[in-house]
């Protein structure tokens, strides 16, 4: 059984049909990627996953309990948790204050250290910065703080949204990189990227979004060597 | 490159200072000089060569408020109409005590200042301010009273004896009750980032909480209640009260947007007012306690026949409240208000004898226990903002939907803030009311809603040292400066301007014109419009805990 199963998800914005019926999973230890130009509804699928729009249709099912109609709160204490679009740190608070709050709905302490320490370990910059503000980092560390915060949730599913968005191209292979690292630590990750080339580079498996709908899906290496994908989004034609 | 003579504080402090001086003479010339040598202090450079010059400055300061208060002395206070002065209060003592007492604080503040280690300099400050907030209130006692000989063991207040109001104590008094109340509304506002434009009627329920159940008014009529509950009960009772109706209010309209809680805060700090001036003549017959009374009754046929019956109705009827239907049932005296509410009293519970009573008008005891209510409710939300709802708050005043993905549950995390801020207000409303012993729906207008709101934003949103600043800065200025500065302007062009021209009716029209106290709603609505442009994190901004470990 796939640990998250979108079937038929339909979300809108007032009457803008964003999502017009996903169907995606994921398999446990899985990297899955979405991949889609700017608008094709690649955020707008996060934010339903983990409760922060309520599709109109359709279910969400992570590890066969329905996540339809829970609130966000109650979808990241079941373990979705995201590094969203634009990092979205808390400026003011501290490197290892915004960790904190990754693990907001935890209450085992020791677990919450040994994790933070984890992090520590991916990320060795964002332990030097321990007690710098967010807001003072720069984009590629404040990248890391998220991505360093989602896991601090202790999350089945980590969904990560375009973490390679305005980053300079030795960032985006270290961020890369790091993704690598806990694909091979069997960390379950739904990575959205505009950046198709280097997502199928770490994914196994990944789908192709445009306007809200699932044009293709497959195998990441088959995917990359897809004419139409290779057309649309690894050619010439940039967004 | 050209030094500035005086940084902007330090030109503030002594500008307004001076003018203060002006206005209220005689021993406030202390308190102002004082107050002076604070902000001196608290902006000299943190080495020896910025202890010196606060000093010089400091000195300077106390001089010119000295010269300011003997203008005073023998000017001001002899123009009609500004407050009648005692002998004592336009002597020499003061003015001599201004400078050295205004000289040493200017000195003592740089010199904490000056201390490099964090926690050091906290402690001697908290330290500096304890003393200041303890003898503060004895300088304030001479200013209307005869000079008494020295001090004595039995006549401790700085060679005066007590009696009549006081200028500078009330006020504080007063001060506290809206810190308390500014306290909360930054829970509310700087926190949670809500808008509340009706904070005064969590106030007014605090108050008519301790109205009802520490006073005779309902005990004097037939009701559930034969005895008052007295304050320390109460006070919690109004706390729970306010929470109650912010629950009530919040639920409902937080899961909307912003701009609905804004519109029905403020329809709810004008319902507060009517329903306490209106609900003074409440009837047993009217369609409720019917409805009651049929429930209870199990209604027949007949039931409705027997309700004409007043007898047979109220043996039928749950009764708490007006259980004489011949007689209307004043719930809340409407416009005449409710008067005496008790104030607190120690001891005299659970068989132990009475310790002490407060009396109002004996303000000292009171100021003492109004900032040991301050200081304890500072203390308890600076704690709460360590905690995990403190967190929730910061993080949703930082970012709101990173705040929901990590799993923060918004609306119950405003909601909490909403009934937190709602219980402060309930609280100083309890003590409000047991202060001034007296309460009337005026006394709960929209204006006070503004005028914490301003404290908040002036101070500094989510803040707690500046909230508590701006508290007193607002209120000082309402209460002493601009009173005042009306009684001044008025002398002024009564003795100066007219004194050749008898033409009452033009008096009074220039009179009413330079009325400062009529312009407070403007100056403050000005002061909300200014602080939003020039300075949106207030005079002292919210420091983060990232901040704090940095210093
Ligand atoms: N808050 C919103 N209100 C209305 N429409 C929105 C909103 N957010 C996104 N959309 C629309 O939904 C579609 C999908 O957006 P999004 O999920 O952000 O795309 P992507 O992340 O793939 O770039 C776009 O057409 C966008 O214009
Ligand atoms: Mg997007």
């Amino acid at each position: 059984m796939a640990i998250l199963e979108l079937k038929n998800v339909h979300t809108y914005y007032g009457n803008i049909h964003a999502l017009k019926g996903i169907n995606l999973t994921v398999e446990e230890g899985e990297v899955v990627t979405l991949i889609g130009s700017n608008g094709a509804g690649k955020t707008t699928t996060l934010r339903t996953i983990q409760g922060l729009l309520k599709p109109r249709e359709g279910s969400i099912k992570l590890n066969g309990e329905e996540l339809t109609k829970l609130p966000p709160h109650d979808v990241v204490k079941r373990g979705v948790s995201q590094s969203p679009e634009g990092r979205l740190v808390f400026p003011r608070m501290s490197v290892k204050e915004n960790l904190e709050m990754g693990a907001f709905q935890r209450n085992d302490k020791d677990g919450i250290a040994a994790d933070m320490e984890k992090v520590f370990g991916l990320f060795p910059r964002m332990k030097e910065r321990i007690n710098q503000r967010a807001g003072t980092l720069s984009g590629g560390e404040q990248q890391m703080l998220a991505m360093g915060r989602a896991l601090m949730a202790k999350p089945r599913v980590l969904l990560l949204d375009e973490p390679s968005m305005g980053l300079a191209p030795i960032l985006v292979d270290l961020i890369f990189d790091i993704i690598r690292e806990l694909h091979r630590q069997k960390t379950t990750i739904l990575l959205v990227e505009q950046n198709a080339r280097i997502a199928l580079s770490v994914a196994d498996r990944g789908y192709v979004l445009e306007t809200g709908e699932i044009v293709l899906s497959g195998n990441a290496k088959d995917l990359a060597h897809n004419p139409e994908v290779e057309a649309a989004y690894l050619g010439g034609k940039a967004h | 490159m050209k030094q500035k003579l005086l940084n902007n504080t330090e030109a503030i402090a002594i500008g307004f200072m001076a003018v203060l001086a002006l206005v209220t003479g005689g021993w406030n010339t202390i308190v102002c000089a004082v107050i002076a040598g604070l902000l001196i202090g608290l902006s000299a450079n943190q080495n020896r060569d910025g202890i010196i010059r606060a000093g010089v400055l400091g000195a300077i300061a106390s001089i010119i408020t000295a010269i300011m208060g003997y203008i005073f002395n023998s000017w001001v206070s002899t123009l009609p109409g500004v407050d009648n002065q005692a002998p004592d209060h336009l002597t020499a003592y003061p003015l001599i005590l201004a400078v050295v007492i205004g000289t040493i604080t200017s000195l003592v503040v740089a010199w904490i200042h000056s201390i490099h280690e964090e926690a050091r300099r906290k402690q001697a400050f908290l330290i500096f301010m304890v003393v200041c907030a303890v003898i503060f209130p004895f300088f304030d006692q001479c200013p209307t009273l005869a000079w008494n000989g020295p001090i004595s063991i039995a006549n401790p207040t700085v060679g005066c004896t007590t009696s009549k109001a006081l200028l500078w104590v009330n006020a504080v008094i007063v001060t506290m009750i809206f810190a308390l109340q500014a306290l909360g509304l930054n829970i509310v506002a700087g926190y949670a980032g809500l808008l509340d434009l009706g904070y005064v009627a969590f106030f007014a329920i605090g108050a008519y909480t301790m109205g009802f159940l520490n006073s005779d008014h309902l005990v004097a009529q037939d009701t559930f209640l034969k005895t008052q509950f007295g304050f320390w009960l109460v006070v919690w009772g109004s706390a729970a009260a306010a929470a109650f109706f912010g629950l009530l209010l919040g639920a409902p309209t937080l899961p909307l947007r912003g701009d609905y809680l804004a519109i029905v805060t403020l329809g709810f700090g004008e319902i507060i007012p009517i329903a306490a001036k209106n609900l003074a003549e409440v009837r047993i017959f009217e369609p409720i306690s019917l409805f009651i009374n049929q429930l209870f009754s199990k209604a027949d046929a007949q039931s409705l026949d027997r309700m004409q019956n007043a007898e047979a109705f109220l043996k039928n009827t749950l009764c708490l409240i007006g259980c004489d239907p011949t007689r209307p049932f004043d719930f809340t005296a409407g416009t005449k208000g409710i008067s005496p509410i008790s104030p607190p009293v120690f001891g005299n519970i659970l068989g132990i004898p009475k310790i002490y009573a407060f009396v109002n008008g004996d303000y000292i005891p009171w100021y003492f226990l109004a900032l040991v209510l301050l200081a304890g409710s500072a203390f308890f939300i600076f704690r709460l903002r360590d905690s995990r709802v403190g967190r929730a708050w910061v993080s949703m005043r930082e970012d709101e939907l990173a705040a929901n993905a990590m799993g923060i549950d918004i609306v119950r995390t405003k909601l909490l803030a909403f009934i937190i801020g709602a219980m402060f207000s309930g609280f100083a409303g309890a003590f409000y009311a047991s202060y001034v012993s007296f309460i009337e729906p005026g006394s709960f207008a929209f204006d006070i809603s503004v005028t914490v709101l301003a404290m908040v934003i002036l101070g500094g949103t989510g803040n707690i040292t500046g909230v508590i600043l701006g508290a007193f800065i607002t209120r000082v200025v309402d209460l002493v400066v601009l009173e005042r500065l009306k009684q001044l302007i008025n002398g002024i062009t009564e003795k100066v301007f007219f004194s050749g021209i008898d033409n009452p009716a033009l008096v009074q029209f220039v009179q009413s014109i330079a009325d400062a106290t009529a312009y407070k709603v403007m100056l403050f609505g000005l002061i909300l419009v200014v602080m939003m442009k020039v300075r949106p994190q207030g005079l002292i901004p919210a420091e983060t805990a990232a901040q704090k470990r940095k210093a």
